[in-house]
């Protein structure tokens, strides 16, 4: 509502904290037997597809690994962003990967059902069948924990499982695909139907487009409509916004529903995009990876957005590095948790320091 | 079709249950101190690798099972600070901490043992074989013979009970919890019983991980803990923190992840069946839940 | 007489204030010691000080003559201090005896000894004749009841010193009288001391020997209490005489804007709280009610409000409310300060600016088709808002959580008083609040009525019912039990709130 200033002090912690994370993780390497640098080396490359940052300038946007590396990021922010609409609203949306699963294999199915169509009415149904479908399945949790006080958390993550094993069994199943030197997934998508690549070789395709403006529309959303706003206000005090005459368990469960369409909708754009099908798999806990950007990025929309591309970056490169120098790439994984360790103790210092201080000033004073 | 409800059934029902009751033990006391423990599925994960890797090296499953339970002290004072010292959110360090977990067992089975997925041992926890009982027709073969830990399991459960609701101790640490002003001005730290709840909850997850690897099966796999972390907390839930409702919650999950294996053999999708206790558990939440809301309405 | 506590030159800090400032005085022992002041003048603090709770930032602190080196409960509780707070110390779902023996426990091997504990809290019971059955679960028992296993407790730790603060704030009258009667004879027969804090000034008089006057952290004076008369020791506590009734504007009453006949409703415990009440507010008409805590004042409030379930009537502005959400209802026309502003009448972790538009978001003004937020308005609307309550911070884009409570409440006044509401709940207006902000808000509220709301005003401080009500209802146990008009009669009205001219209020 006022105008954004940028939160040095957050910013600070965060760069700190990043860093930090990329040392510990350098020390773990180098206590298994690895050479750190030489391992962030090839994860540079691994992300880039550049040897050093001069070819970053010249060649970066023709990179098979680049587009690798911005269609993770596109993953990440969007459902980082829906982590955050419903944590923004004080519901937490843990079973964003149930719902991602179960937005891929609807879309898919869906695109297999209406095959000979018009993509012009295929792809929209497709989206807004995964969408309905993420949205539903979302809407549970929500209704449990507005109506009926059950812990979210609880209930989202067995919905996962759940979701996973019952997307599983349909792909083995009844919607297994007919095509003989397959053994799982469903049948493949027409090329009519799927997003186009951008860049040759790479998972980025032009996804990213409606990505982008779905990015957006989620930023307005939060940070600058009256519905937003009551959506803070909810989420930081439910007791002050059912008093201000909110209709908080509106807010609360359509920010759970949002939350989960989006990521059903991320389900859609893998299946159409990267995979062309739905397959077991489709989804390795990006939610997750998602989930913890958001945490870190306490929930700004914006902060989102841009620390995806980081992430996205270690993510991708890990892969390479993996590759190339030999070493595991859920090293990815431990670098990020460790931002979170790092910003959270030194919020816990910081607060222990203020404590300290305040009683020693009084000390002085006497 | 044949009976269902086969020796090998129950018998699978135990081996299933052991670990998520284990960690259920730990996991009611944080909750009646207070601290809402979602780590506990990491704790486990880094138990399950702690007693594999352990036992490879050495040999013993006994190294194993204790490198495990040490391992998840360290891990339980990790979780303190954080929660208990610096007050970070709860649900944040939780999650952040299953994540490190995942991707830190996965690394370490990397790096130091150059496999990536499954890590087998040769070590594994011993088997106990009931005199007399298991000469009992059915119930002898199902309780008779089984991994060490099962039995042990039952034991724990009733020491914790006592613990919990019969000593100075137990008191205390529900006080700190319920009413942590009460205990402060009596003079015991609630943040003290905090940090002794959080060690001991990341020793028992520890064993659960390490019952899971060595005595359930004889390896570590990525993610196996499968999010026994979570059912242990709503077992924990469900029964109301004490430990030996917890713990029947904890053989119901059990049950229905043996029904599912079970119902395998009748080509019922494997994929279909590992839902059950899944499924049970959202439902055995809300259950409680409600009846809880029902309960404090009718006072 | 022989000193058993003494405070010499203690100061008490915390962030930003100075809750203690060199006090220094002493107790003898088996007497009782009354501590007055207003609310923050800084009396809990000082005892939390003896009982090991806060750390003075400088002085000393003296028990039978030894010099306290560590500050820590349990160091208290060894030098025989005992304290029972306002809010109780006691954990609901234990029994009487648990609570009792809590951390000192009889034991039995490694087991608690539940017989031993038992016993021992039978006999304590019985010795004092402080009747209690240990078995009873706490968080079933009255509040009397619980006041009195608190008492206990200090008993079990054998404390000597016996401090109680606001100990009657949630007792009724009989408990009152019970409660004293206590005290005297555990002065009398075991030679304890008691300290007692307290603001009402009967109380005072009624029980303590002597009595130590405090205003904002300062120590103002002891006397004898034989020596001083009530009027005296407001004074001390006020810094002032106390203001006569200021004069208000006459107001003719308009037609009733809030109407409420035969209204039940329970408290969160489930137990009914108001009791077949009724009442109404005219337009330009500040209606006062007087209660003790507890007698379903808060619950009056929010059955109004939308935020509890009611049976009976209530209309706002002719629009009856039954079944409307609080959101509905402030569209009839109602405002609501709400008497816990921090759980309810602010979000600390947004900005002021927030806070003051904060249910205006979707008015033209603020947003193009209740979506589009306009910063620029909000901005200029909520600085003028600041500018205009005399909110003093750090400006509009700082955390409401990181103001005063006087600043706090006065961002809630701010933006309860500016949706032009005809009918106006107000619950605690200055509770917590510096006596400068007092005197502003108090303004504001009257400025209301000039304008022609209708006003339902609830308080704690009787003074504040008094100064600004033109009718006062008093009421007990959830039903009014008496009407009165000014001037006003102080003993007519404690009658009243203390349940005990049910007839008169017939008459």
């Amino acid at each position: 509502m006022n105008k954004k200033k940028i939160n040095w002090g957050y910013f600070g912690s965060l760069i700190l904290s990043v860093v930090l994370a990329l040392a510990v993780g350098a020390a773990i390497m180098a206590a298994t037997g690895y050479d750190p640098l030489n391992a962030y080396h090839e994860l540079f490359r691994g992300a880039t597809g550049c040897d050093n940052l001069g070819q970053v300038f010249t060649g970066l946007f023709t990179k098979r690994q680049f587009g690798n590396t911005v269609e993770y990021a596109m993953v990440l922010f969007l459902t980082g962003l829906a982590c955050a609409v419903g944590a923004r609203a004080g519901i937490f949306n843990v079973g964003g990967e149930g719902q991602l699963y179960l937005g891929a294999i609807v879309s898919a199915y869906l695109g297999v059902v209406l095959n000979g169509l018009s993509p012009w009415i295929v792809i929209p149904v497709a989206a807004l069948g995964a969408m309905a479908a993420g949205a539903l399945y979302a809407w549970i949790p929500g209704v449990l924990k507005v109506k009926k006080k059950v812990n979210e958390v609880i209930t989202t993550i067995m919905m996962n499982s759940i979701a996973i094993y019952f997307c599983a069994f349909l792909s083995n199943g009844p919607w297994k695909t007919s095509q003989p030197n397959r053994v799982s997934g469903t049948d493949p998508l027409d090329n009519v139907y799927r997003f186009t690549q951008l860049i040759r070789g790479s998972n980025l395709t032009t996804a990213i487009f409606a990505s982008a403006i779905i990015a957006f529309f989620i930023w307005y959303v939060m940070s600058r409509t009256a519905t937003g706003f009551e959506m803070k206000l909810t989420g930081h005090n439910p007791r002050f916004a059912k008093y201000l005459g909110l209709s908080v368990d509106k807010l609360v469960i359509g920010s759970m529903v949002v939350s989960g369409a989006i990521c059903g909708l991320v389900g859609m754009m893998e299946a159409y995009g990267v995979r062309g099908n739905y397959q077991d798999g489709i989804s390795n806990e990006y939610y997750f990876d998602g989930l913890l950007v958001a945490m870190i990025m306490g929930y700004r929309p914006v902060g989102i957005i841009v620390m995806s591309f980081f992430f996205a970056f270690l993510k991708v490169g890990a892969a390479g590095m993996e590759l190339n120098a030999g070493v595991p790439g859920e090293l990815y994984r431990i670098i990020q948790s460790v931002v979170i360790f790092f910003m959270a103790a030194e919020g816990g210092v910081k607060a222990l320091l203020k404590v300290r201080r305040a009683g020693k000033e009084g000390a002085k004073h006497g | 079709m044949g009976n269902i409800f086969t020796t090998g059934l129950f018998r699978q029902m135990l081996r299933s249950a052991t670990p998520v009751a284990l960690a259920a033990m730990g996991g009611l006391l944080t909750e009646h101190a207070g601290v809402m423990n979602i780590g506990m599925d990491g704790m486990i994960l880094i138990g399950a690798f702690v007693a594999v890797a352990v036992s490879v090296v050495t040999g013993s499953a006994a190294l194993g099972v204790l490198a495990a339970i040490l391992v998840g002290v360290l891990v339980g004072a990790f979780f303190a600070l954080f929660v208990v010292k610096f007050r970070s959110d709860e649900f944040i360090i939780g999650t952040a901490l299953n994540i490190f977990a995942g991707g830190l067992t996965v690394f370490l089975l990397g790096a130091l043992f150059g496999v990536r997925g499954t890590l087998r041992t040769q070590a594994g926890l011993p088997t106990v074989d009931l005199p007399l009982i298991d000469q009992i027709p059915f119930l002898g073969e199902v309780l008779s013979g089984n991994s060490l830990f099962i039995y042990l399991t039952v034991l724990i459960v009733l020491i914790m009970w006592t613990l919990v609701y019969r000593t100075p101790w137990g008191r205390w640490l529900r006080a700190s919890g319920e009413h942590p002003g009460a205990l402060r001005t009596a003079g015991v730290s609630p943040e003290g019983m905090r940090w002794q709840a959080s060690l001991l909850c990341g020793a028992f997850c520890g064993l659960a991980g390490a019952q899971l690897a060595l005595g359930n099966v004889s390896m570590f796999s990525e993610g196996m803990s499968n999010s026994r972390g979570y059912v242990a907390f709503a077992c924990v839930i469900f029964g109301a923190a004490n430990p030996g409702k917890a713990y029947l919650a904890a053989l119901m999950f059990g049950f229905f992840d043996a029904l599912g294996y079970r119902l395998q053999e009748y080509n019922i999708s494997s994929n279909l069946t590992s839902m059950i206790p899944y499924v049970i558990t959202v439902i055995m939440m809300v259950y409680v839940v409600i009846r809880g809301q029902k309960k404090k309405a009718a006072v | 007489m022989e000193k058993i506590v003494e405070f010499s030159h203690v100061s008490v800090e915390f962030p930003g204030v100075r809750a203690n400032d060199d006090v220094s005085f002493s107790v003898n022992k088996g007497e009782i010691f009354a501590l007055v002041g207003e609310n923050g003048a800084g009396k809990s603090t000082l005892m939390n000080v003896l009982y090991g709770i806060h750390t003075p930032a400088s002085g000393e602190v003296f028990v039978k003559g030894e010099k306290v080196t560590k500050f820590d409960p349990k160091e208290a509780i060894r030098r025989g201090i005992g304290m029972v707070h306002q809010h109780f110390m006691l954990v609901p779902s234990f029994t009487v005896a648990e609570n009792i023996v809590l951390s000192r426990e009889p034991k039995k091997g490694i087991l608690c000894d539940r017989k031993e504990e038992r016993r021992q809290v039978a006999d304590l019971s019985r010795e004092y004749g402080l009747e209690v059955n240990p078995d009873d679960v706490v968080g079933d028992l009255s509040v009397g009841l619980q006041q009195r296993v608190e008492i206990l407790k200090t008993l079990y730790r054998g404390a000597d010193v016996l401090i109680l603060d606001e100990p009657t704030a949630v007792l009724t009258p009989q408990e009152t009288a019970e409660l004293f009667a206590v005290l005297r004879r555990v002065v009398a027969e075991r030679g304890m001391t008691v300290i007692l804090i307290t603001h009402k000034l009967y109380e005072v008089k009624e029980i303590s020997d002597r009595v130590g006057v405090m205003r904002r952290g300062k120590l103002m004076g002891i006397h004898e209490t034989a020596s001083v008369t009530a009027e005296q020791l407001a004074e001390l506590m006020v810094g002032r005489e106390m203001a006569p009734t200021p004069e208000k504007e006459e107001m003719t009453p308009g037609e009733a804007a809030l109407e409420i006949s035969n209204l039940h409703a329970d408290n969160n415990r489930g137990q009914e709280a108001l009791n077949g009440l009724s009442l109404q507010v005219r337009r330009g008409e500040i209606v006062g009610i007087a209660a003790i805590e507890g007698n379903g004042q808060s619950e009056l409030l929010e059955a109004v409000s939308g935020m509890r379930p009611y049976r009976g009537k209530i209309t706002v502005n002719g629009g009856d409310i039954s079944g409307k959400t609080p959101g509905e209802i402030r569209k009839l026309g109602l405002s609501h300060v709400p008497e816990d502003r921090l759980s309810t009448g602010v979000d600390k972790d947004a900005s002021v600016s927030d806070n003051l538009l904060a249910g205006k978001e979707k008015e033209p003004e603020f947003s193009a088709h209740g979506i589009h937020l306009h910063p620029k308005a909000i901005r200029s609307y909520a600085q003028k808002l600041y500018e205009a309550f005399d909110i003093r911070g750090a400006g509009i884009d700082v955390t409401a959580g990181s103001l005063s409570g006087g600043n706090m409440q006065k961002v809630v006044i701010a933006r309860e008083m500016s949706f032009g509401s005809q009918v106006l709940l107000i619950a605690q207006p200055t509770r917590g609040v510096d006596i400068g902000a007092v005197e502003f808000i108090h303004r504001q509220i009257r400025t209301q009525r000039a304008g022609g709301a209708a006003i339902l005003l609830s308080s704690a401080d009787l003074d504040e019912v008094l100064s600004l009500s033109d009718r006062i209802l008093t009421v007990y146990e959830g039903k009014i039990t008496g009407e009165f008009f000014p001037p006003y009669s102080k003993t007519e009205i404690g009658l009243g709130m203390t349940g005990t001219s049910k007839e008169a209020a017939h008459e």
